[in-house]
């Protein structure tokens, strides 16, 4: 069986099952990578950058295989990546205002 | 095959004729929907517009009692959120948006006209609860921006502000539907050959304004589900003494509510854009930087949402940044002046109360710009904040600006609406008692800020020397008023007996005036050929410019395309009406009426009536989604299916959604005090669940592939497998909360486990929802009502399933992995 299969109508080529499969044994190494990040006390130092690493690669390899965006429109990345910077502009920029507010909070009481 | 447009013959029925009370009650048709938009509109601005004359009555003298402290605390609050919520917003996306977009690019209808009928009637349901408060329960009293903790049920008993919570989470969810059907229409359905720089500005200006909508809404509809939370459960999200800050509230509220402001604004700047060039005969100048401008003013709103919070004390970094990009932002609204004027300039104008309107906007715009850029510098803002001087600000933003575009907009589209016109003469009454009224009551309003008059006071002493000044406001409310009469009495006659309103009243340059005045229920007979800018324009004289401007004035220009051959209705497929949308909108009414009045039977029997419509819908037609558009009608986009489109629309909003759910939890892991941390969580657990979520995403591209391939045992297998991992991870989730429960962490334990709860919880009925959805494609599959020609159903699901995958990706990480690593 060919690894590339066609959606309906013929027009967007999609992966077929040996990619699908091939990207969920790397989903599951990055996830057990991850849990031993988490365990094993001598990474905790760059525990933060590394597990952001590895989400950062589960997401893509999700958004660009399984949703099919490597294959897809342009367009259609485009509108899920733009909210999607945003978003992550909206939690850095709050975690930041917060940070600066705990720091020169005075207690309640 | 596409072709010139074909005026309708004045025989043709139009949209607003057949089918009676029902038909109007079950109608998918956008123009329909625009005059129910319109009539709701209408409606609310008499309640909106009474508060306000109530307001003014009360600061008429000093120590006035007119009203009462707390009726005068209703009043004000109902104003504000009548007047952007269920007035500005209707009007100018529900009404000229859904009226407009789908003629502008020479489409039949939106891309999802149930949608289109479903946001609608949740519109209503929204006004109608946040307008129950007049029946039982009293109204909402915290202002328009509802801030914490005054909204706390601790400081404000009763049912009020429930309604207020309740009737805009309804609306908001209105607000984004349309925004995911604007967004969709405009990139898929343009008539063949009108490219994105082929746009009218004002379809440039809804399409911007839909991403705002999708970008903005997710915060305040978190900001409201944390207030419903502490409202209804218990929580403490916004109580400083269990650790929390109000502050939260402000920075979810004004992340949506400074964008909010251009959501109006855009919209109103883009019918300048078309009534301006139609009154000046000439094209519009400056298009490309017009078009950028809006761009740019949107992606700028989104980060000056701090200047409205100078006087929390964010810091000098965040103030300064705060402070660059709310300068920054009057670049590209400057530009847009200049070029309207530039259109202006030379023109062979025609001074019509369109026209009248457009120019006064220019004006009162304008000044309000000026004092808006005063608040952007921190200091000067920190004199003018809560004072009179902000009040008079955003009215001339948003009644200069807005409203006055508004106005322009019925005396330029009423003729193509109605089919009648607007009288000239009581419209320049209209136009210059609103002038006078307008500017008599809100100018003075910068003197009595700046010499110290706190805006929303109740009252104020003699000896403060406000009173002069207070009633001029008071007289120039009551010129508005009877401008508004003056506006009614023309709307009545013109209903009675206007003049009837030739197809093209006003020598138009855009698509809608190639169609019949009103226009029949399918638009257009034959979808036109976009040849460039001012489509209909050059359709009628050639290319746009001076030379076309010049045939026209000397009388050389060619005479008008004629009306083609007649075209009878039964040739144009259009889609059947529905009676679901108005069933699941008045299921969710049912849910919120429940759920305020702690009637949980009612609020049963809702969610019952609007899963079994949701379903209705799903099957009404035999593809599982919008009926097929007319074939001759083949998507600009390069082919994507509009349902792809709006899926990915939906799924864009969710990222801001659960970005604001989880930075709260983030900030507030660190916040807690007393009872347990993070360190409770199950690592071993949810990496199980983790793993099974994962894997459920390989069994939906598998259950996808065999769809696509027409093996029908295989997609019934895989399907299967995705709804049984999903109940597994489910199940963890079960399993994993009442272990927390056992131990001792309830919801409203701390505020690590109330942000925890909200957050999972949200993400675990997402996954549940999707499981429901499978088992419907399951269903259907078992039925034999899959397969390949319906493969686009369950890549929807899919892609739902995905991204709910996703963002446990991302939640696992942040929430479990990085459990020891402090927030903020």
């Amino acid at each position: 069986m060919s690894d590339i299969a066609e959606s309906h109508g013929g027009q967007i080529r999609h992966p077929g099952a040996a990619t699908y499969l091939i990207i969920a044994a790397f989903l599951a190494v990055l996830t057990a990578m991850e849990i031993t990040v988490f365990y094993v006390h001598a990474l905790h130092p760059v525990l933060v950058p590394v597990l952001i690493v590895l989400a950062a690669a589960k997401f893509s390899l999700v958004a660009m295989f399984y949703m099919h965006l490597k294959y897809d429109k342009w367009l259609l990345t485009g509108v899920f990546v733009f909210p999607l910077i945003i978003a992550t502009l909206l939690l850095v920029s709050l975690i930041l205002l917060f940070a600066y507010l705990s720091s020169h909070m005075t207690p309640v009481g | 095959m596409a072709a010139q447009p074909k005026p309708l013959p004045s025989h043709q029925p139009s949209y607003l004729e057949g089918g009676g009370v029902l038909g109007w009650l079950t109608t998918i048709d956008h123009k329909r929907i625009a005059v129910m938009y319109l009539v709701s509109a209408l409606f609310f601005m008499a309640f909106g517009g009474f508060e306000a004359m109530a307001i003014r009555v009360q600061l008429w003298r000093p120590d006035n009692h007119a009203l009462s402290a707390a009726t005068y605390n209703a009043f004000f609050t109902m104003h504000g959120t009548t007047m952007v919520f269920l007035v500005v917003m209707p009007l100018l996306l529900g009404f000229l948006g859904n009226f407009l977009i789908p003629l502008h690019i020479g489409a039949r209808d939106v891309a999802f006209p149930r949608l289109n009928a479903l946001s609608f009637w949740l519109a209503l349901v929204a006004g109608i609860l946040l307008h129950l408060g007049w029946i039982r329960g009293g109204l909402p009293d915290a202002g328009w921006f509802g801030y914490a903790n005054l909204t706390e049920r601790y400081f404000t008993p009763g049912l009020a502000i429930d309604w207020w919570v309740i009737g805009l989470l309804v609306s908001g969810t209105s607000t984004v539907l349309t925004g995911i059907n604007f967004l969709t229409t405009i990139i898929a359905m343009r008539a063949p050959g009108m490219t994105y720089m082929r746009m009218p500005m004002f379809v440039w200006a809804q399409m911007v304004t839909s991403i705002l909508i999708l970008i903005a809404f997710p915060a305040l509809t978190i900001g409201l589900i944390f207030l419903l939370f502490d409202r209804f459960f218990g929580t403490h999200f916004y109580v400083a003494s269990a650790g929390a800050t109000p502050i939260l509230w402000q920075h979810l509220f004004w992340l949506f509510g400074h964008p909010e402001v251009y959501i109006m604004a855009l919209p109103a700047f883009g019918i300048i854009s078309e009534v301006i060039p139609a009154f000046s005969r000439k094209p519009l100048f400056g298009y490309p930087m017009m078009a950028y401008s809006i761009c740019l003013i949107a992606f700028l709103s989104y980060g000056v949402w701090g200047h409205h919070m100078f006087a929390t004390g964010m810091g000098p970094v965040a103030d300064s940044a705060f402070a660059v990009t709310s300068m920054l932002i009057a670049i590209p609204t400057g530009v847009k002046i200049f070029s309207w004027i530039a259109t202006v300039w030379g023109g062979s104008l025609r001074m019509t109360t369109a026209f009248y309107f457009a120019l006064g906007m220019l004006l009162e715009f304008t000044l309000g710009g000026l004092s808006g850029i005063m608040h952007a510098s921190a200091p000067i803002d920190l004199q003018q904040t809560d004072s009179y001087f902000v009040v008079a600000h955003f009215h001339y933003v948003l009644f200069g600006g807005v409203m006055f575009a508004i106005l322009a907009a019925f005396y330029y589209w009423w003729p193509k609406i109605t089919g009648r016109m607007l009288g000239e003469r009581l419209g320049k009454w209209h136009f210059w008692l609103t002038v006078v009224g307008f500017n008599l009551t809100f100018f003075p309003m910068h003197i009595l800020g700046l010499w110290g008059m706190p805006r929303r006071t109740y009252t104020y002493g003699a000896d403060m020397g406000w009173t002069h000044l207070n009633q001029l406001e008071t007289i120039g409310a009551f010129i508005l008023g009877v401008a508004f009469l003056f506006f009614y009495l023309n709307i009545f006659k013109s209903l009675a007996s206007g003049e009837r309103a030739p197809a093209d009243p006003w020598d138009g340059r855009s698509l809608e005036w190639s169609t019949a005045s009103p226009p029949p229920a399918y638009n257009f007979a034959t979808i036109p050929q976009i040849r460039g800018r001012d489509a209909w324009w050059i359709l009628k004289y050639g290319r746009a410019g001076s030379r076309g401007v010049a045939a026209y004035i000397s009388g050389q220009a060619p005479p008008p395309p004629q009306p083609g051959e007649p075209v009878s209705a039964p040739d144009i497929h259009m889609p059947a009406p529905s009676i679901f949308p108005l069933v699941l909108g008045l299921a969710v009414g049912m849910m919120g009426l429940g759920l305020i009045i702690d009637w949980y039977r009612i609020v049963l029997i809702g969610a019952a009536v609007a899963v079994l419509s949701i379903v209705g819908m799903g099957f009404e037609y035999a593809d599982f989604g919008e009926e097929s558009h007319d074939p001759e009608h083949a998507p600009s986009s390069g082919g994507v299916d509009v349902r792809k489109i709006g899926v990915w629309s939906f799924i864009g909003s969710e990222c801001v959604f659960f970005a604001s759910l989880i930075s709260t939890f983030i900030v507030y892991k660190s916040r807690s005090v007393g009872g347990p941390g993070p360190r409770i969580l199950n690592i071993p657990l949810t990496s199980f669940s983790t793993f099974i979520l994962l894997m459920s995403s390989l069994l939906m591209v598998l259950a996808l592939a065999a769809t696509q391939r027409g093996d029908k045992r295989w997609e019934r297998i895989w399907l299967g497998g995705v709804i049984t991992f999903g109940l597994i991870f489910l199940s963890g989730q079960v399993y994993e909360f009442t272990s927390f429960y056992n131990e001792g962490m309830g919801l409203t334990t701390n505020l690590f486990s109330q942000s925890f709860f909200v957050l999972v919880g949200f993400h675990g009925a997402h996954v549940a929802i999707g499981v429901l959805w499978l088992s419907v494609l399951l269903l259907a599959a078992s039925a034999g009502k899959l397969g390949q020609s319906r493969a686009l159903s369950v890549e929807l699901a899919g892609l739902y399933w995905h991204f709910v995958d996703v963002v446990w990706i991302v939640i696992f990480t942040l929430v479990y992995l990085m459990q020891a690593v402090p927030g903020a």
